[in-house]
């Protein structure tokens, strides 16, 4: 197989655990209409693992693909899609993906490969290594029962320093479905770690010192990713600072652009002060400081520097020093971790001394992302925590708990809000000890399968932000009305999905938003203010099915979809745009292959469409209208009784939110009665051969097989 | 002189330098500190005669000063400089070193309390050309005298016509800033972009700066740069302006 012109490397590596053997595979030519990442995944188990199968069965397959982008200086690549059978998704283990960042994707391109497809099961613990061409499986007995950072600390001794180590913890060996694989210490794809650990594979190792190549004119490859770091914002888009500024017309208190001059990374040696010019373009890695975002301003003086993804400039891995923890826990001094992680012990307390801002938190966060992150244990985009405070303070714990296993865990410091009681708590989850790990290791599902907690004390109670099939909210109806509830109705977890939260939350005045949806999504009308939301109307759902198919794309090109789409800039000179074409523009020069938006939108459409047939004959039903694109409860209250559409409220109406969805299925192609794709929806993506399965098994509405 | 003799200085000059055992860097420089007195010794001065020609090259006109405490890791100059001067995306072959230190710092992973990199202490030190003066390292091990002063720049740059793959320069550099092109069997390195660097333009934090260039060899810890490998063509113009090394007269 011959270098590709760029983009892709060309290759899968297909690992069979159970035989040892290890082959390469074309991929332009099987996967190629699918580009990589969750498309390639989604193609994978089609194809190769028959409805029905478990998470941790012999059958399933867990897939690392990244994408065509990923390993190139374009700004916000680096992801890496993990697609499996998901273990989290209740009643039934349906498919859905784990998604990392971190070095994992640049390093596998390098290596030459644009994927790993792992099958099978391994007799012993293993770990891949992968070097260019050399690939083995090696012994990982002396790993197994260690923590991911001593995991890849050894794997690096082992392989060099300059590799990268994506690793399971002891939660992922002991099959837990709320498992990581972190790759880069911190950087981890949620759920699928137990799926590794079924197939007794400890980690993935990989060193690359090949190329990605760029096949179009490098100068004007140059140009293209000069303007695209022209029209980054700071983490999630947002492209106004979070503080007033003279070089400024607009500022947004809410956004994550945080890096005013005259803060400090206090721990860094020695302390740098931001200086300069908001908007130099060697000034982007000071914009974002998550740490401080969610830490508030005392996290500055204990920011080392930002850290992130390879090729991304906006650093969201905020790398904090806190020297009291060493003394005071015995842990490092320094963590790092963005968002969700970041938050992960912190986030177990309803109060802590000082405040949710306070010292007491900081230290909460450090033991969390200590503790989690070696473990390699998931949150579920904060079900986790959520969870374990409802069944506490509601007495679900001392109910359904052994007096004797109750009585064990320090309850006292856990109220006090003393971090030191998160040593005992989450060893117990990330081990499965007790009949408490053994149950929330398998997360909200296991609280209705194992203590037979109905599904609607959770749904109904909106504190818990649960939405369906075990998992929470993911940007809905809090951040963008009927077209968040839409999105989060699509998925079989947490959606992943940013594209619309990274726009309406972009921190730009509603007038000028509504300007340039006019232009990208045809109407003003298809964007709210957000929490003052109108009735439904046709363009929500054109902007509604967009953030899905660039969540695809992006997913299939390893950019980052927490990033982008990059529709609206900080440049008041281009009135604020961005570009909706950017990303075909970059594929069109980097793969030589020149491709339209419509043509890439298209991809990305299919993508989406197949992750929809996937559900549809896992689950072996057509409707999924009333069976999977579930609505909360909560999503339909409010708190203080305000209606529907008033100013304030993120309450929705019901009746309000079926015609949304009578309008995305429309604007989809796809069937209204029971929101599956027609033959004609499969065929025009070119999935006429999906479309022709399923229709077999009368999973496609119309006439029947 | 013919093809085979250069192979033949090729041979000498690697035996000497010790290429064929694996040395500690410590261990490396104190050989081929002896290289000239080995190859005199051996006879070799003779045998390889006077003509190649020795060219002093003048001081860099800028080099590229790296702060470590603003690096983010993000590899975004290792990028530029491949992509955007060859077209490939390919952090191993860049003429800036970022990626070899970035997890543990250039002690490697040994888990101590000194590590440095993001995995260690967060610092992550950037490899760059300093643009030697002379003696250039590189420059003086090359045989085919391959690696020259830009007329622009003053940076040294490889003529890849010239190049013949030896990795002599690779084996001289002290700070092992010689990148090799496995595919074409070349030497690279930093050449200043002709004037603009782009690992300059492209790092998100302003932790590369391009700056004139000065030798602050004399202003810092003593055991600055040091002459490393010396092919045996070199080894005898060198004397022409250097007297053999007297004993020092005691101060006192």
């Amino acid at each position: 197989m011959a270098a590709t012109p760029g983009g892709f490397s060309g290759k899968a590596l297909r690992v069979d655990l159970s035989t040892g053997k290890i082959s390469v595979q074309d991929t332009i030519d099987h996967y190629g209409d699918l580009l990589g990442g969750t498309g390639l995944g989604y193609r994978v188990l089609w194809e190769e693992v028959p409805a029905g199968t478990g998470p941790f069965d012999l059958a399933n397959k867990l897939v690392f693909a990244t994408g065509v982008l990923a390993g190139t200086g374009v700004p916000c690549n680096g992801r890496t899609a993990v697609t499996t059978i998901f273990p989290t998704c209740w009643p039934k283990p349906l498919v859905a993906s784990g998604h990392m960042g971190g070095q994992f994707a640049a390093k596998l391109k390098y290596a030459g490969y644009d994927a790993v497809i792992i099958e099978g099961r391994a007799e012993h613990p293993v770990w891949l290594f992968i070097r260019d061409a050399r690939v083995e499986l090696r012994d990982a007995r002396h790993l197994w029962g260690t923590g991911i950072r001593r995991t890849s600390l050894e794997i690096s001794q082992e392989m060099g320093a300059n590799c990268v180590v994506a690793a399971i913890g002891q939660a992922g060996e002991k099959l837990a479905p709320m498992a990581i694989v972190a790759n880069s210490l911190s950087h981890s794809a949620g759920g699928v770690g137990g799926v590794m650990g079924s197939k007794n594979l400890k980690a993935v190792g990989v060193q690359g010192s090949g190329a990605v190549r760029i096949a179009g004119d490098k100068s004007e490859w140059e140009k293209l990713i000069k303007f695209h770091l022209s029209i980054l914002g700071g983490n999630n888009q947002q492209v106004v600072p979070s503080f007033p500024s003279p070089q400024s017309e607009y500022y947004n208190p809410r956004s994550r652009w945080v890096g005013e001059p005259g803060k400090r990374w206090g721990a860094a040696e020695p302390p740098i002060e931001i200086t300069g010019d908001i908007y130099d373009l060697n000034r982007i890695a000071y914009r974002t400081n998550n740490a401080a975002f969610f830490l508030g301003d005392g996290a500055w003086k204990h920011t080392v520097r930002g850290n992130g993804c390879t090729a991304c400039p906006i650093r969201c891995h905020t790398i904090i020093k806190v020297p009291a923890v060493a003394a005071r826990y015995g842990i490092r001094e320094m963590a790092q971790n963005t968002c969700a992680g970041l938050n992960f012990g912190r986030a177990f307390f309803r109060r802590l001394p000082g405040g949710m801002k306070g010292q007491t938190a900081l230290e909460a966060c450090m033991v969390g992302m200590h503790l989690a992150d070696d473990l390699g244990l998931w949150c579920n985009y904060g079900q986790l925590q959520r969870d374990f405070k409802k069944l506490y303070y509601g007495g679900l714990l001392r109910a359904k708990l052994g007096s004797d296993e109750y009585a064990s865990i320090p309850w006292d410091k856990y109220e006090a809000g003393d971090p030191a009681s998160l040593f005992d708590i989450l060893p117990r989850i990330g081990q499965r000890r007790g009949e408490l790990g053994q149950v929330l290791s398998q997360g909200t599902s296991g609280l209705f399968t194992q203590w037979s907690i109905p599904e609607e004390s959770w749904s109904l109670d909106r504190d818990t932000l649960y939405w369906k099939m075990g998992h929470p909210k993911h940007h809905a109806n809090e951040d963008d009305g009927q077209c968040g509830v839409i999105i989060n109705t699509q998925y079989n977890r947490d959606a992943q999905c940013h594209s619309h939260t990274n726009f309406v939350r972009n921190g730009l005045p509603l007038n000028v938003q509504k300007k340039l949806a006019a232009e990208i999504w045809g109407s003003p009308d298809s964007v709210d203010g957000v929490g003052d939301y109108t009735p439904m109307n046709v363009h929500k759902a054109r902007r509604a099915r967009w953030s899905l198919v660039r969540k695809e794309l992006h997913d299939g090109l390893g950019l980052c979809n927490w990033m982008g789409p990059w529709v609206a800039s900080p440049l008041k000179s281009r009135g604020y745009r961005g570009d909706d074409s950017l990303e075909s523009k970059l594929c069109s020069l980097a793969t030589g292959r020149k491709v339209d938006r419509e043509e890439l939108d298209r991809i990305g459409e299919r993508i989406f469409t197949l992750h929809r047939a996937l559900t549809i004959r896992d689950m072996g039903l057509l409707d999924m209208r009333t069976q999977h694109d579930q609505v909360p409860r909560w999503v339909f209250e409010d708190p203080s009784g305000a209606p529907p559409f008033s100013k304030g409220t993120i309450r929705m109406d019901q009746a309000d939110i079926a015609k949304a969805m009578d309008l995305f299925y429309e604007i989809m192609g796809w069937d209204k009665a029971t929101g599956a794709p027609t033959q004609e929806a499969y065929s025009r993506l070119g999935l006429t051969d999906v479309g022709k399965s399923l229709k077999a098994q009368k999973l496609v509405p119309g006439n029947p097989a | 002189m013919k093809h085979g003799d250069y192979l033949e200085i090729i041979r000498l000059a690697a035996s000497a330098a010790g290429m064929e055992v694996t040395l500690s860097r410590r261990g490396f420089l104190l050989l081929s500190a002896c290289a000239v007195a080995s190859l005199s010794a051996f006879g070799l001065r003779e045998a390889l005669g006077g003509e190649a020609p020795l060219v002093i090259l003048d001081n860099s006109k800028g080099m590229i000063l790296a702060d470590p405490s603003r690096c983010v890791g993000c590899q975004r100059c290792e990028l530029a400089c491949t992509e955007f001067n060859d077209g490939r995306a390919q952090p191993s072959q860049a003429r800036i070193k970022i990626d070899r230190a970035m997890n543990f710092g250039p002690e490697g992973p040994t888990g101590g309390p000194a590590m440095q990199g993001t995995w260690g202490n967060g610092l992550v030190v950037q490899g760059v050309c300093r643009q030697c003066p002379h003696p250039v390292p590189c420059d003086t091990a090359c045989p085919q005298d391959a690696i020259q002063a830009d007329p622009k720049t003053g940076a040294r740059v490889v003529d890849t016509e010239r190049c013949v793959g030896c990795r002599l320069c690779q084996r001289a550099c002290p700070w092992d800033m010689i990148t090799f092109d496995e595919e074409r069997q070349k030497a690279s390195k930093c050449f200043l972009c002709h004037g603009k660097p782009k690992c300059v333009e492209a790092c998100p934090a302003g932790a590369l700066r391009f700056v004139p260039w000065r030798d602050i060899t004399r202003e810092g810890l003593p055991g600055g740069a040091a002459q490393s490998v010396l092919s045996a063509a070199k080894a005898k113009v060198c004397l022409e302006c250097h007297a053999p090394a007297q004993k020092k007269p005691s101060a006192h």
